[in-house]
């Protein structure tokens, strides 16, 4: 323990002046107390004590002390310090194990309560974002053998054996993410009962004006035409601490999948859905059938698409239809907590005559993508089967209305398309939250 | 054909315009403050704010949709809530640092917007389907206001982080030649090496005087600017949650924009907590907001460069031919 001589020179303070006093008993080491200057005239010291080595094995303990007004004596300050500290050692003795427990909620608390760890949550949470985004999500698990190989890891030591075993193919519901998010809230929960809740508490205690006129007559007031409720709740918003909850239970309790399907074929919906969460379970909405009517495009003059439109309609078990209707981008269909949107479409396959031969039916495959400019070849093999030189028949879309067909070698083939099947992707979602409305 | 013409001459008046004003600010750094230069620069800057506004609103009186479908016009936007950043507190009579950051950035983004590199996307496109929602407003505006302001925001604070450093070194350099002066003087630029200066420290001599006062605006200035630009951000990351359940029928997809956009609010939201703090104050928060500054470009650019998920249609090619 060493004893703490503060030279307090209190008659040379000036407000909005910072005094450093230096003290000569240590001139070894730099020790600086700075001295702040208060309002209601009682002098905060800080002092970082760093003397010798036997007390740097013991923590460096940077006390604040308060002295009230005047220059309080040496001994008198050296004496709070002592006095201040027996007393609670012994107590810690003198209460044991039982003691412990007691505190352990309160000791919870205030380690859930501290800002760098929360800092260092809300770090760690933003960094696997970021990589959630770099890793590709949700392949098989083939993917990442090849991709992040044992023999050649990036960065010398991220290999496949990391992405699965700390399940960052799904980041997002996977349990290092999710407990992450579980900290946090337990942080935000921690500092609202620590914080904001007593701050709450004071706050009540202020008298408010309750008439609009006392208000008024007030010099800084002003008053806004026009304005509601409303408004302050967006602005309020602004913490938005409600948002990791939120994130939480949509991570945890939902279903997705996306399905390409043929124009005028069926699919149920619980084939499509895959849980994205542990706390996904299915409901019997799930048996439902979808039958793709129709998908279709509108187009501006210059030939750029407008709108794309499916028409869809859901069958119940029985094949009765419950439901029908086209929908469009940003313009889902919504049934029982499931929300069916499009997001991709493709051509399937193509049915040619070629001099009134045929008709061939050639499957067909994307060469190059780019945007909506959709390029897609199909082979048609020409000729004998056995010879070596077989003949090809490339034929390309740009999009679907512009249809130029190129055959190699053949350039004098009449060659008609008859018939174009269009194949569409959709994607599907089902969240408890909309399930709970549509009922 | 003469919307192509009114806007083509607009984006050269503004380019001008702030070019001037560039040199302007210049010429007040070499030369003391002239006051009539710094006045005219202003009138520069608001003679710019009505010319992108001009192009704004050509633009979208030609197209028929709100200017905000594609990266070039995203540009312009930004460019746009640059000046108008500079503007508003310009307007309550508050002389402030903010010009010296926006001018720039508005010169920058004005800049490549109008560079060879998007010369591809000049041509005012048609509202891709997945754009067509009222939402679009809403959420790119607000997305892209968030974003302006963060910029400007932690530019600041990458300007405070230059000056304090600076001040460091120079304080180096100095401390021998203090030597010779009084005690305290030598403790007081001591005290001033440590992070914690902002607070307390008070005028010993002018020179330090005017350096601690700039510091201090620049932080005051930065985190307001960002807090600002904060609750834009939140409030365009809530509608796009909204508009994603319309449209894909779940508020969160983490799509990688959706991702980022969530990455750069934590970083402002560790930011705007570190400020709480009066350990982590100063230099700390600075350091966070210059993080946040990387951050904001890998949303903004990094995500639509990749051209994968939901966001696709941002995505644009590097054609430079």
């Amino acid at each position: 323990m060493d004893t703490l001589i503060l030279n307090l020179t209190t008659q040379t303070l000036k407000p909005s002046q910072a005094h450093l006093i230096k003290s000569p008993l240590f001139p070894r080491n730099s020790q600086i107390y700075r001295l702040c200057w208060k309002r209601s005239l009682s002098y905060a010291v800080t002092c970082k004590l760093k003397t010798s080595q036997e007390n740097s094995k013991k923590k460096n303990l940077p006390n604040k002390i308060v002295v009230s007004e005047g220059a309080p004596s040496p001994s008198e300050n050296s004496g709070t310090t002592e006095n201040g500290g027996v007393p609670t050692k012994s107590q810690r003795n003198a209460a044991g194990g039982l003691g412990y427990l007691k505190r352990l909620p309160k000791r919870v608390l205030s380690v859930l309560s501290n800002l760098p760890l929360a800092i260092g949550e809300m770090f760690t949470i933003s960094g696997l974002m970021a990589l959630g985004t770099f890793i590709d999500q949700g392949e098989a698990p083939d993917f990442y053998f090849q991709k992040y190989p044992e023999d050649n890891p990036v960065l010398g030591f991220f290999t496949w054996r990391w992405v699965l075993t700390l399940g960052f193919d799904h980041m997002y519901s996977s349990p290092v993410f999710l407990g992450m998010l579980v900290l946090l809230a337990a942080s935000l929960i921690a500092c609202t009962y620590t914080t904001q809740i007593p701050l709450v508490k004071v706050a009540r205690r202020w008298s408010f004006l309750h008439s609009a006129e006392a208000i008024r007559k007030q010099e800084f007031s002003d008053t806004l035409p026009r304005a509601s409720v409303q408004d302050l709740g967006v602005v309020l918003m602004g913490a938005g601490y409600e948002f990791p909850l939120c994130v939480f239970v949509a991570a945890t309790g939902s279903f997705r999948g996306s399905v390409t399907v043929p124009q005028g074929l069926n699919f149920i919906v619980g084939d499509v859905l895959g849980p994205s969460g542990f706390l996904s379970t299915p409901s019997e909405a799930f048996n439902t059938e979808v039958h793709v009517n129709r998908f279709y495009m509108d187009y501006y003059d210059s030939g750029e698409v407008r709108q794309f439109h499916t028409d869809l309609s859901l069958l119940d078990l029985n094949g009765k239809e419950v439901m029908r209707k086209t929908i469009s981008v940003n313009d889902p269909l919504r049934y029982c907590g499931i929300t069916i949107y499009q997001t991709d479409w493709s051509f399937s396959a193509l049915q040619i005559l070629k001099d009134d031969e045929g008709p061939f039916n050639l499957a067909m495959a994307p060469l190059k993508i780019n945007g909506d400019k959709k390029l897609y070849g199909t082979f048609l093999p020409v000729g004998n089967a056995d010879s070596p030189n077989i003949k090809g028949m490339y034929v390309s879309f740009i999009t679907n209305y512009i249809i130029s067909i190129c055959v190699r070698n053949f350039p004098n083939w009449i060659v008609t398309v008859s018939s174009l099947s269009l194949s569409l992707s959709l994607s599907l979602s089902f969240s408890f939250w909309n399930y709970w409305r549509w009922n | 054909m003469i919307f192509s013409t009114l806007e083509h001459i607009l984006t050269h008046i503004s380019f001008s315009i702030v070019s001037i004003v560039i040199t302007i600010h210049l010429i007040t750094l070499l030369v003391d403050e002239i006051v009539r230069l710094y006045d005219s620069s202003e009138k520069g800057m608001i003679a710019t704010f009505f010319c992108i506004t001009g192009l704004l609103v050509t633009r979208w009186i030609y197209s028929g949709h709100f200017p905000l479908s594609d990266l070039y016009e995203s540009l312009i936007f930004l460019s746009w809530s640059f000046s108008i950043i500079h503007i508003v507190p310009y307007l309550k009579k508050n002389k402030n640092h903010l010009s010296a950051i926006t001018t720039p950035s508005v010169i920058f983004t004005q800049g490549f917007a109008t560079s060879g590199l998007l010369t591809e996307m000049h041509q005012s496109a048609i509202l891709v389907p997945a754009l067509q929602s009222e939402w679009l407003i809403m959420h790119v505006s607000m997305m892209v206001l968030g974003y302006a302001a963060l910029l400007c925001g932690s530019l600041l604070s990458v300007a405070f982080l230059v000056i304090t450093f600076r001040k460091d070194i120079k304080m180096f350099f100095k401390s021998n030649h203090l030597l010779n002066e009084s005690f305290s003087f030598g403790e007081i630029q001591y005290i001033n090496k440590r992070s914690n200066v902002l607070r307390n420290t008070s005028c010993f001599s002018a020179r330090n005087y005017y350096r601690s006062q700039l510091i201090q605006q620049l932080d005051h200035w930065s985190y307001r600017v960002i807090s600002l630009g904060f609750i834009f951000l939140t409030i365009g990351i809530l509608s796009g949650a909204v508009w994603a359940n319309e449209a894909w029928g779940s508020y969160w997809n983490w799509d990688p924009k959706e991702t980022w956009a969530f990455i750069t609010w934590a970083i402002f939201a560790i930011y705007l907590h570190t400020r709480t703090n009066k350990n982590l104050q100063g230099a700390n928060s600075a350091i966070m907001a210059s993080i946040g500054f990387l951050i904001i470009w890998i949303c903004y650019f990094g995500v639509n460069l990749l051209g994968i998920g939901l966001h696709s249609y941002g995505s644009f090619t590097l054609t430079s031919n």
